[in-house]
């Protein structure tokens, strides 16, 4: 369960934040997710899909960490091993939490989760300073929570516009390991190439100027990073 | 007679006239075709909407004509129906059974029935061997929030708002689908020399010619009835109800459930429909006027809908009274004209039927669209045999209803069951399964409407006993063998959708907000 509640120096000042990776701290997670604006990094290391939120059917980009539930193939002894942490990782266990009656009087604060493995009071980074200021580590916290509502607000166009081109696709994943035994990935999406392929010359260029073309590419190119995920499953059998 | 079908006149703009429009050009219709449909609906005729509740096969209908589900849900003020559920008909006394949608498990190869006469002691037919009725206690919806438009865990239609539905495909057929819509009142139906119709004169958009003609004029059949007096077969005699009385109740609160099923709750002489959409209540009494009177059928309904809506429902309620003659024409298609919805039959509104046959008919005529007038006859008599044959299985499989009932409390339950009521087809039939239980070898064609598995439900729904030695054959030897751990299968995968799928008016409500996914 988590346990959100707006952050202030008045109820906060205390408390530390561990900035480890790993199942310890609750990074034991099958996938994440991601935006469009960080499918550049993130199709370095990980496969990007999209999936449904089961609680409203709209779709969001994920990046895959396993193959199955509380599976992340990217964790080990020393830590996360990829070049690049996803930024819903990085945030944790901060989110952005919206405060106002009407969509107009919304706006965005800084909440963080106090059922986090994360929260201590002994050790990690600390929030405030003595004089109840923002510290270094929270003022990160702060810009890479402002880049999350930016490309959280740039997601929600480029997945309509991909709806509206029926871009997307559902695709399921079937892998038999080395020792036999199968796996299989449900209830993700990919992008439709054939359809991509389709696509006028207009269209692309409007695709183009919103900045959507290049990630819908990302992702695509992304599919490369199955084939070392599957690797990395292997190796642990 | 080499000319080709290029124009399609439709008279009549209700429920039954704008289906048959919208599957008829969604099929035919394109830019650089020359095919054109008119549809002529009067300004002065209000429309009655008949049916509220369809079958499954609206689902894919929805889809092929090219409407958004979403979309459709929300305009029509729509809820799923995921089959019938029947009270006091078989006892008349706190007796109750289901008639659900999705079929049997594994109902495709393997013949469940014969071994639940082994455990039925302890649990009913359609919940030994169907995971969908444990659903409809707790008012579930047949799918998620992510599941895509069409899709479903378990089988479902719907209930619809049918002056709603209407006006949704109106839209649709003028602004998508390239049919004229023409507002007048018919005046003269002109005949050519060959007994066909050349043309229609309206009022006041003159006259309108066409190759093909659709009756979809309701009960006045102005077509097949008034200019080519086509004769109509009187049901009566099997099917005893001729009278409705309708009303529409509102929700206590806006959060009020909304029903899995349609209700039908069996009367003295006929039974009560309850149909729930997301923001009202459609009940009425089906009844009989030769064992029942209006005043003590209004009687009965009254107390139906204080009982379940309270009191002051009741008193509030507005019902409105429709009269019928339960039957359909000799024939459906003569000449260059073919009648569909109201105009070609209509009996009472057990199973739903109506909106069916208007699908039916209206793909029937989308995918055998007669090339040019010569073969049209041949088109038309192939239709004439499939539609008769269709209205006497409807006939059949609503009059087992009826006659299954142990009920001996007035003459219309008696009466129902003396033979003389009882269709030949059905006798047949019945006799048989005495001794084995329905299975797809009694089917006649590939696409009957009703499927040994609805026979099934309402057979051992009602507590028909059927004589077995469950030995006799290899067959069912070998399901024996396994049967057990298929109802097994069955209530495991019953208790997954419990858990997992939502209420109706929650995915109602998820669906206002968010929309179904297309895929």
């Amino acid at each position: 369960m988590s346990n959100p509640q707006i952050l202030s120096p008045a109820n906060h000042s205390d408390l530390k934040v561990i900035t480890d990776v790993g199942g310890h701290v609750g990074d034991n997670i099958q996938f994440v997710s991601t935006f469009a604006l960080e499918f550049r990094n993130i199709q370095s290391s990980y496969p990007i899909f999209f999936t449904k939120n089961s609680e409203t059917g709209e779709f969001y980009p994920i990046a895959l960490f396993g193959f199955e539930a509380n599976e992340n193939l990217f964790l080990n002894d020393s830590g996360w091993d990829a070049s690049y942490i996803p930024m819903m990782i990085k945030r944790q266990p901060f989110t952005i939490g919206y405060q106002g009656e009407t969509d107009n009087e919304k706006r965005p604060v800084v909440t963080i989760d106090l059922e986090s493995p994360r929260i201590s009071e002994t050790l990690g980074e600390a929030l405030f300073d003595d004089k109840d200021q923002p510290s270094l580590f929270l003022k990160k916290i702060i810009s890479q929570l402002e880049a999350l509502h930016k490309g959280y607000e740039h997601n929600k166009d480029f997945i309509e516009t991909l709806i509206k081109l029926d871009l997307l696709e559902p695709f399921s994943l079937e892998i038999t390991l080395n020792d036999g035994s199968f796996n299989q990935l449900n209830g993700f999406y990919t992008i439709n190439e054939d359809k991509l392929l389709d696509l006028d010359g207009a269209t692309l260029a409007d695709l183009n100027k919103s900045e959507y073309l290049q990630p819908i590419y990302m992702s695509i190119a992304s599919y490369s990073r199955i084939k070392p995920l599957i690797d990395k499953k292997n190796n642990l059998i | 007679m080499n000319s080709k079908i290029k124009r399609i006149v439709i008279v009549g703009g209700g429920t039954a006239g704008w289906l048959s429009a919208s599957i008829i050009a969604s099929e035919h219709f394109s830019d650089d075709s020359n095919f054109e449909l008119y549809l002529i609906e009067s300004p002065d005729i209000p429309t009655i909407g008949v049916g509220e509740g369809t079958w499954p096969s609206m689902r894919t209908t929805l889809q092929k004509i090219g409407i958004s589900e979403t979309e459709f849900l929300i305009e029509c003020d729509a809820s799923f129906k995921q089959g019938t559920q029947f009270f006091n008909w078989t006892y008349g006394k706190n007796d109750t059974y289901s008639h659900p949608f999705t079929a049997p498990h594994l109902f495709n190869e393997k013949n469940l029935a014969p071994h639940w006469q082994q455990i039925k002691q302890n649990i009913s037919f359609a919940d030994a061997v169907c995971p969908q009725t444990p659903l409809f206690d707790n008012k579930q919806a047949p799918k998620n929030i992510s599941t895509p438009e069409y899709a479903f865990n378990v089988n479902y239609g719907y209930h619809l708002d049918a002056a709603k539905f209407a006006e949704l495909l109106r839209k649709h057929c003028v602004n998508n689908l390239g049919v004229t819509h023409v507002i007048a009142n018919v005046m003269v139906i002109n005949a050519s020399d060959n007994g066909d119709i050349r043309s229609i004169s309206t009022d006041t958009e003159g006259n309108i010619e066409g190759d093909l003609f659709i009756d979809c004029s309701g009960s006045r059949a102005l077509l097949i009835g008034e200019h080519y007096k086509i004769p109509f077969k009187s049901k009566n005699k099997y099917l005893f109800n001729n009278c409705a009385l309708a009303a529409q109740i509102p929700y206590t609160t806006a959060e009020d459930p909304i029903q899995s099923c349609t209700l039908s709750t069996a009367q003295s002489a006929g039974w009560i429909w309850d149909i729930g959409l997301p923001t009202r209540r459609g009940i009425g009494h089906v009844y009989s006027s030769d064992y029942n009177s209006d005043d003590n059928a209004t009687t009965e309904l009254l107390a139906y809908i204080k009982k379940t809506a309270g009191e002051k429902a009741a008193e509030m309620a507005s019902v409105r009274k429709i009269n019928f003659d339960p039957g359909h024409r000799e024939k459906f298609w003569h000449k260059n004209c073919v009648a569909i919805g109201m105009s070609a039959g209509f009996i009472e509104p057990l199973e739903a039927s109506a909106l069916v046959l208007v699908e039916l008919s209206a793909t029937m005529i989308a995918e055998q669209l007669p090339a040019n007038r010569k073969v049209m006859d041949i088109v038309a008599k192939r239709f004439n045999q499939k539609f008769n044959y269709r209205w006497d299985r409807i006939i059949d499989f609503l009059k087992l209803h009826y006659i299954l009932t142990k009920r001996i409390d007035t003459d219309y339950w008696i009466d129902n069951c003396a033979k003389s009521s009882i269709p030949d087809s059905l006798q047949e039939l019945l006799e048989l399964w005495h001794y084995q239980v329905p299975w797809h070898r009694d089917n006649y064609h590939i696409d009957e409407m009703f499927p040994s598995a609805s026979f099934q439900y309402v057979l051992y729904g009602m507590d028909f006993e059927t004589q077995l030695n469950p030995l006799s054959n290899r067959t069912d030897r070998e399901v024996g063998i396994r049967a057990h751990s298929m109802f097994a299968d069955n209530a495991a995968h019953a208790n997954q959708l419990l858990a997992s799928l939502p209420t109706n008016r929650e995915l109602l409500n998820k669906i206002q907000k968010y929309g179904l996914q297309k895929i």
